[in-house]
């Protein structure tokens, strides 16, 4: 699936971004299929906004967004559902978990949201390199704030899918577990010749990335 | 999995004595409809199955009211006759033919001394209750085969008999009597053998063929083509308020009893439309809080069914799970209802049996089909609450 912005900008911030020099915001932008995009961006230039907005979380935007030939705004309900379990996968910034599940069950519910990608073994395997194995049990609500993006990262890597959004999704890891996490990313992208696009503040040598973008 | 995962987060547990009152609510209503369509079905079944025919209350004998008004009319002319007919719980109308001549019946036996003065009926066969293979009757035959009145021989029973110190006689010795049957004519009296063939509660006359009282009517009477004063009518259902109604505009009368299921027939009307009427209003409510009960269960999960959207759970897999929680307690109540109901048809078969009113052992499959057509709308307002508050989170 490719994905492909036509002159986006989102109507709350319409006036700050018009007098910024952007490769996002109001151009043409097409993102092929398997490519590995990082996107950086100082905080408050909209890298939630973004991700949001190419997730269809947000409506509030001039321009369109396309899945393949398809413009977001007409995909709806199950459809969207569709695209959700099989075809993108998403590490929020915010993470969203449902802190009353465990770690694991967090995890689990996305693993059989659709017919199932992975075993659930897998789950032990992904948490044990990523060093949250002996929380997995725990209620994600008590977990740490790392310990929660580690296991956001699992969940978004449990499913199917051909595009991974990922919205600053090492902000609170140290270096070693940054370098696990991101080699497990790029190891389940290549697995499945997906490719994902990445917000962060700064530069990275994390991945091998195909492209770079200024938000 | 899903399934458990999903009951941690959509809670339907709040709110529990409101859906446990919209379940009770529910079965009553439920209940009290089953319940009307039985009645409804118990009772067509008794005045119309084969088992409960009563053999006096779908024939009835008809005559105009005779008083000082109808005095020297009170007989039936041509068009009221067709006017009867056409009626449409009137499904058949005989003539009662009189006799018109003077007849006396006496007995052989000198032991049994018998004489009286005598006049026939006759009616067409088909409205005659009696199978006897001796009741029919040919020019030349001199044995007549004849039928009484079952009151004839009550009366002679239990008063002429005791009061003039006569035995009593049961049915099969009367049977066995032969009497000698005059018809006083103009060349003299003319001689038959007449034998009682059997007895009936339909018409309270002494019935003899059709074939012999109009042959003896053609030779033996000085008036000719009389109109007839009596009818008997078959009907479906001398109950029918109708029938009654047009009987009394008419100036016609019958014997009362005989349509007393009239009165019956509006209690059970009116039982069964109040119980169907509050089942319904009670059904409606029911359903309003049980629409209620999934838009609370929805509203109070607001969060967590939207997070399962954004993650990608589609309405419909929430729906079919919402419909897991909420549809079989209804499955549950249709199914205790229909208990209840089988339970109670089973207890009234039982109870009217012993009153030799018969009504199905089991429940009827009417009763079934309204279960399941109610199942059908339960399952309808379930899913479209449903969908509706599943939409509402969604957009």
């Amino acid at each position: 699936m490719q994905i492909e912005l036509k002159q986006i900008v989102p109507i709350p911030l319409k006036d700050k971004f018009s007098q910024r020099n952007s490769d996002v915001w109001n151009q043409t932008v097409l993102f092929q299929h398997g490519e590995w995009i990082k996107i950086k961006a100082p905080s408050g230039t909209g890298k939630t906004t973004f991700i949001h907005t190419l997730y269809k979380l947000r409506h509030d935007y001039s321009g369109q967004v396309f899945y393949d030939d398809q413009e977001i705004k007409n995909i709806s309900g199950d459809a969207l559902a569709q695209i959700r379990q099989q075809k993108i996968s998403i590490v929020f910034q915010d993470l969203r978990l449902f802190p009353n599940l465990t770690a694991r069950e967090n995890i689990e519910l996305k693993r059989v949201l659709q017919s199932p990608f992975y075993d659930a073994a897998i789950i032990d395997e992904m948490a044990a390199k990523l060093g949250v194995a002996s929380i997995l049990n725990q209620r994600a609500g008590l977990c740490s704030y790392g310990e929660q993006q580690r296991i956001a990262i699992i969940r978004a890597l449990i499913q199917p899918f051909e595009w991974l959004f990922l919205d600053e999704p090492f902000s609170h890891l140290d270096h070693e577990n940054i370098s696990k996490a991101s080699a497990l990313i790029a190891e389940e992208c290549s697995k499945r010749k997906a490719g994902f696009i990445l917000t962060d503040l700064d530069e990275d040598a994390h991945f091998n990335y195909s492209k770079y973008l200024q938000l | 999995m899903l399934n458990s995962l999903l009951k941690k987060l959509i809670k339907t547990a709040s709110g529990r004595t409101r859906f446990v009152m919209a379940i009770i609510g529910m079965s009553v209503a439920l209940l009290l409809i089953l319940s009307a369509v039985q009645i409804q079905i118990d009772y067509d079944d008794l005045l119309y199955s084969k088992t409960n025919q009563d053999s006096i209350a779908n024939f009835l004998v008809v005559n105009k009211i005779l008083n000082n008004k109808t005095y020297g009319t009170a007989t039936f002319k041509e068009e009221d006759l067709n006017k009867l007919k056409q009626q449409n719980f009137i499904e058949d109308v005989g003539i009662l033919t009189p006799s018109r001549f003077k007849a006396s019946i006496q007995s052989y036996s000198d032991r049994f001394p018998f004489y009286t003065d005598i006049s026939f009926e006759s009616v067409p066969a088909a409205f005659i209750d009696v199978n006897s293979k001796d009741w029919k009757w040919k020019e030349g035959d001199s044995f007549i085969p004849m039928i009484a009145p079952n009151m004839f021989l009550d009366i002679y029973n239990f008063q002429f008999s005791l009061s003039q110190n006569l035995p009593q006689l049961t049915q099969d010795i009367v049977k066995m009597i032969v009497f000698k049957v005059n018809i006083n004519t103009d060349k003299g009296p003319v001689s038959f053998n007449g034998k009682i063939v059997g007895f009936s509660d339909r018409i309270s006359s002494l019935l003899v063929p059709q074939e012999f009282n109009d042959w003896a009517n053609q030779h033996f009477s000085n008036t000719q083509n009389a109109k007839p004063s009596r009818v008997v009518i078959r009907t479906k259902d001398p109950g029918n308020p109708a029938l009654v109604k047009y009987l009394k505009n008419n100036g016609l009368t019958t014997d009362a009893d005989k349509t007393r299921f009239s009165k019956y027939r509006q209690i059970v009307n009116a039982i069964v439309n109040v119980s169907w009427i509050t089942g319904a209003v009670m059904l409606l409510f029911a359903l309003l809080v049980f629409t209620l009960f999934i838009q609370l269960t929805i509203a109070s999960c607001k969060e967590e069914i939207q997070l399962l959207i954004t993650l990608g759970a589609s309405p419909k897999q929430l729906q079919k799970f919402l419909m897991k929680q909420f549809f079989p307690s209804n499955i549950i109540i249709i199914i205790i209802s229909l208990i209840a109901i089988t339970a109670l048809q089973f207890e009234a078969h039982q109870v009217l049996q012993e009153q030799n009113i018969f009504v199905n052992t089991f429940t009827s499959y009417y009763t079934f089909a309204t279960a399941f057509f109610i199942l059908l709308v339960l399952w309808f307002v379930n899913y479209r609450s449903i969908r509706k508050y599943i939409a509402v989170q969604d957009k």
